[in-house]
């Protein structure tokens, strides 16, 4: 599989940090940096940094197997509120599928999401395990 | 605003078509609808496709198409509006002959899924939703059907088991489509027990992958009139966008159909009663949610009305007609128009309205035709 | 040298994947008697995970770094990464960090190689900089995915984990460098060839004349320099290619076992190769009190030794508090069984593409 560099390269910022689109017209903050508010379309928005901390809401185990995801079967997706209060869908990492819990606190911590083997780039970027230590 | 109807359908079956490629499955229902449609001419052409870029390093289908089938050149257009380009299809012809810029529109959906290994075409396929938020970080659709089954069934209290009963029942509908993809009976143990796709989401709740195309002709009252196919009256077909699953207020709702379905309640005045269905059932949690957004079943409790629904996915639905992505849409209303016209496997509908419901990812979009019967 | 006690440790992190396979099972599958495992002292090592590699660990343990510094990440203004796994050949991860973690951009940034040294090569240079005020702040880190051919004797002890250091000024720092001492030459011990997938080794050889040598050279200057006798230090902490060179070169020293035993992390975790003695200094930050003296000496085959005299201020304590420590980090593991070890570290060869 080949990605784009300047697409991975160009939003880096939000691989590699958990940001938020703050609106100032509506008030509502989302996740993913964006120059316009997903929510009221306005571009009255400033980003922010996520402590990337939260909690897990609903997790989903999966086998669905594509040739960039093969080599980290089986997945676990969870859903996550953040502590900031939005909502964020992510891989996590770190735990056993069966040891998962709804509630369950996580961190967000660099990973590999995929690579372009064996001589392209590797793709790295948040993803979610459970905290290690609350600090 | 101008009428239209619809002048001629034509389908092939659902399969793993080895043998053809894109052109000769598209060939083979355009032939055979432009012969159904006894028209003088064709003044446009639009064609559906999902995967062409991906899946048939093609790009401008259109054209390429028109070229391969020897037409008579003419305008050409490719839509892609992820699964639910077939039906996105139908809503420019539609447009183009309501706005008086053609008579005859030759609508066709294609897909071939299968000239990948299916780790690759599901790569391919995932990109429906955003390829920078959502597929780079390695989720994939499944993953979201499986996240709203999980919340349905917490919010609504119902049992994986109790959701078995829309593959079941369209596994049993596929029996009579002689187009269908999965021609086979199963049971809940079966669904129950089937590989895992994405917890609690197993093979047996979600679509398999198969080559399909479908083809229509739609017409001006004027063109239909002459060739006497004033029958079936395409009443409108519209769309709606919605926000990612993540920025979701409620995720076992689809807002992007329940604005339209609302909007055609409005103005056209129809009860869904009155109409028979075909529903994008990509994954069954879907199916269970789209029958409450439509107003066929209650909330949280349509799994308990599936069984006496006789006139929804006649066809057996994208679960066992199958779901050629974009030609899906293109599918539906043929399918619609068969069972309101002719009657499919003895099922045949006499009531006045028919919708088909297409949609991208949960709801990413959703598009919904009104067909109406004339005569 | 001397040092002019200016520089120090203002935060410090660690990372150990949390996956960890038994070092017997290893040997059991290539046929070593298990008698090899408890005579070098190393009952487990860590496995990093598929999707984790020295960038991903590194990153981990500079972050906590940042957090127990509790530092502004634009005012740091140097990253040294010291890795012999780096996951490009040519292409930085210090940048790759760096970035992730909204470091400033003017920043002195680069890998350093030197087998397992690079990352005590990375102090040494951190503190430099700090003394000579050319930066605020210096982060150096030492993080490695260790590879062993399988089936090597190496694959008992090599394992993967990350430690890093944020240095700074005196006055914001829970320990000073008192002195440095680094000790080359030209030995070839163990090497790893371009483009080849795993190293060599001169299996006895990187013994004596390599590592205890170095050792003990750089160790004998540094207290020659400062003045100073074993019995002065609270603590010594030694490279750690398995459980038992850091005693025997502790006791050739004259530094008793209880000195070193509190460093010594190579029996729960492996060879962390540039995170070895870091991981161990680490471990002995967390639990030391004003006015320690701690002795760090580092090793890289080919080959060369730092030895660092290091005090200990007020504050360590509260400092330690706002990370994960190295014991909470040692305590968070699941074992795995030798295959998934191989899957995650990319020993199962597969061929890419469809
Ligand atoms: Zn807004």
């Amino acid at each position: 599989m080949r990605s784009s560099i300047s697409i991975f390269w160009r939003r880096k910022d939000s691989y590699y940090k958990v940001l938020l689109t703050r609106c100032k017209r509506c008030g509502r903050a989302s996740f993913f940096a964006r120059d316009v508010c997903p929510y009221c379309g306005s571009s009255d928005v400033s980003i922010v940094k996520s402590s990337g901390r939260g909690r897990v809401v609903s997790y989903t185990v999966s086998y669905f197997r594509t040739d960039s995801n093969e080599e980290y079967l089986p997945l676990v997706i969870a859903l996550v509120r953040l502590d900031e209060g939005v909502y964020v869908t992510g891989e996590l990492r770190d735990v056993e599928p069966a040891e998962v819990r709804e509630g369950m606190e996580v961190e967000a911590v660099l990973r590999r999401y995929s690579s372009d083997d064996p001589y392209g780039l590797i793709y790295y970027g948040l993803k979610f395990i459970p905290v290690i230590k609350r600090c | 605003m101008r009428d239209v109807y619809i002048a001629s359908s034509s389908m092939i079956n659902i399969s793993r078509h080895f043998n053809r490629g894109y052109k000769e499955l598209a060939g083979a229902v355009v032939k055979d609808v432009v012969e159904g449609a006894s028209v003088e001419q064709l003044d446009y052409m639009v064609v559906s496709s999902m995967l062409a870029e991906s899946s048939l390093n093609q790009l401008d289908l259109a054209t390429i198409l028109t070229q391969h089938l020897g037409l008579k050149p003419m305008p050409a257009i490719r839509v892609d509006t992820g699964e639910s380009s077939g039906l996105a299809a139908v809503e420019i012809a539609y447009s183009l002959i309501t706005a008086g810029r053609a008579d005859t529109v030759l609508v066709v959906g294609v897909e071939k899924a299968t000239e990948f290994p299916t780790r690759v075409t599901n790569r391919f396929l995932s990109k429906v939703l955003d390829y920078e938020v959502e597929v780079l970080r390695n989720i994939t659709p499944p993953n979201y059907a499986a996240l709203i089954m999980k919340e349905y069934m917490k919010k609504y209290r119902v049992s994986r088991e109790e959701l078995t009963v829309w593959p079941v029942k369209m596994h049993d509908n596929a029996l009579r489509n002689p187009y269908a993809q999965l021609k086979f009976k199963i049971t809940p143990s079966k669904v129950l027990n089937a590989i895992k796709i994405s917890e609690p989401i197993t093979l047996y709740d979600m679509f398999p992958i198969g080559d399909g195309a479908a083809a229509l002709i739609l017409a001006s009252s004027r063109v239909a009139r002459k060739s006497g196919k004033e029958v079936l009256l395409v009443r409108d077909v519209v769309s709606a966008t919605s926000r990612p699953l993540y920025l979701r207020d409620d995720i076992t709702r689809f807002e992007s159909l329940a604005t339209l379905i609302s909007m055609l309640r409005r103005k056209y005045g129809f009860r869904i009663d009155d109409a028979v269905c075909e529903i994008h059932d990509s994954y069954s949690i879907y199916a269970y949610i789209i029958l409450e957004e439509l107003g066929i079943a209650r909330r949280g409790a349509s799994y308990k009305e599936v069984e006496n629904l006789v006139y929804v996915n006649v066809s057996g639905g994208l679960k066992a007609r199958g779901h050629p992505f974009g030609a899906t849409g293109v599918y539906q209303v043929s399918e619609v128009y068969n069972v309101m016209v002719k009657g499919v496997g003895g099922v045949k509908f006499d009531g006045a309205f028919g919708l088909t419901h297409s949609m991208s990812g949960p709801d990413y979009n959703s598009r919904l035709c009104l067909l109406e019967r004339v005569v | 040298m001397k040092l002019g006690m200016d520089a120090g440790i203002v935060g410090w992190g660690v990372y150990i994947p949390r996956k960890r396979i038994k070092v017997k099972e290893i040997a059991e599958l290539w046929g070593f008697d298990t008698g090899l495992v408890s005579s070098l002292r190393i009952e487990e090592k860590s496995v990093a995970d598929i999707d984790e590699d020295s960038v991903t660990m590194g990153w981990y343990a500079a972050k906590v770094a940042i957090d127990r510094g509790e530092v502004n990440p634009n005012e740091i203004g140097a990253i040294f990464f010291g890795t012999e796994s780096k996951p490009y050949a040519v292409k930085p991860s210090a940048t790759i960090v760096g970035d992730a973690l909204g470091i400033s951009r003017r920043k002195l940034s680069s890998d350093l190689e030197f087998a397992c040294r690079a990352g005590g090569e990375g102090l040494r240079i951190s503190v430099s900089l700090i003394s000579s005020k050319a930066v605020k702040y210096s982060l150096a880190i030492g993080s490695d995915t260790a590879q062993a051919n399988p089936g090597d004797v190496l694959e008992l002890t090599a394992s993967s984990g990350a430690a890093a250091f944020l240095i700074g000024p005196e006055r914001e720092a829970i320990a000073v460098f008192e002195g440095a001492v680094t000790y080359v030459t030209d030995t070839p011990d163990f090497w790893r060839r371009d483009c080849s997938r795993y190293p060599s080794h001169g299996e006895i050889f990187t013994g004596e004349p390599a590592y205890f040598d170095h050792i003990v050279n750089s160790v004998n200057i540094l207290l020659t320099d400062l003045g100073l006798k074993e019995s002065d230090f609270k603590y010594a902490i030694f490279h750690q290619p398995n459980g038992k060179f850091p005693l025997q070169v502790g006791k050739l020293l004259g530094f008793p076992k209880e000195k070193v035993l509190p460093g010594l992390v190579t029996p729960m975790i492996g060879n962390t190769y540039n995170a070895s003695a870091l991981i161990g200094f680490a471990r002995v930050l967390e639990q030391a009190r004003a006015g320690d003296r701690i002795l760090l000496v580092t090793f890289g085959s080919g080959a060369g030794s730092d030895a660092f005299s290091i005090v200990v201020k007020e504050g360590v304590e509260q400092v330690a508090s706002r990370g994960p420590t190295v014991n909470e980090l040692l305590e968070r593991k699941v074992y795995v069984s030798y295959s998934s070890y191989a899957k995650s570290r990319r020993l199962i060869e597969r061929s890419i593409g469809w």
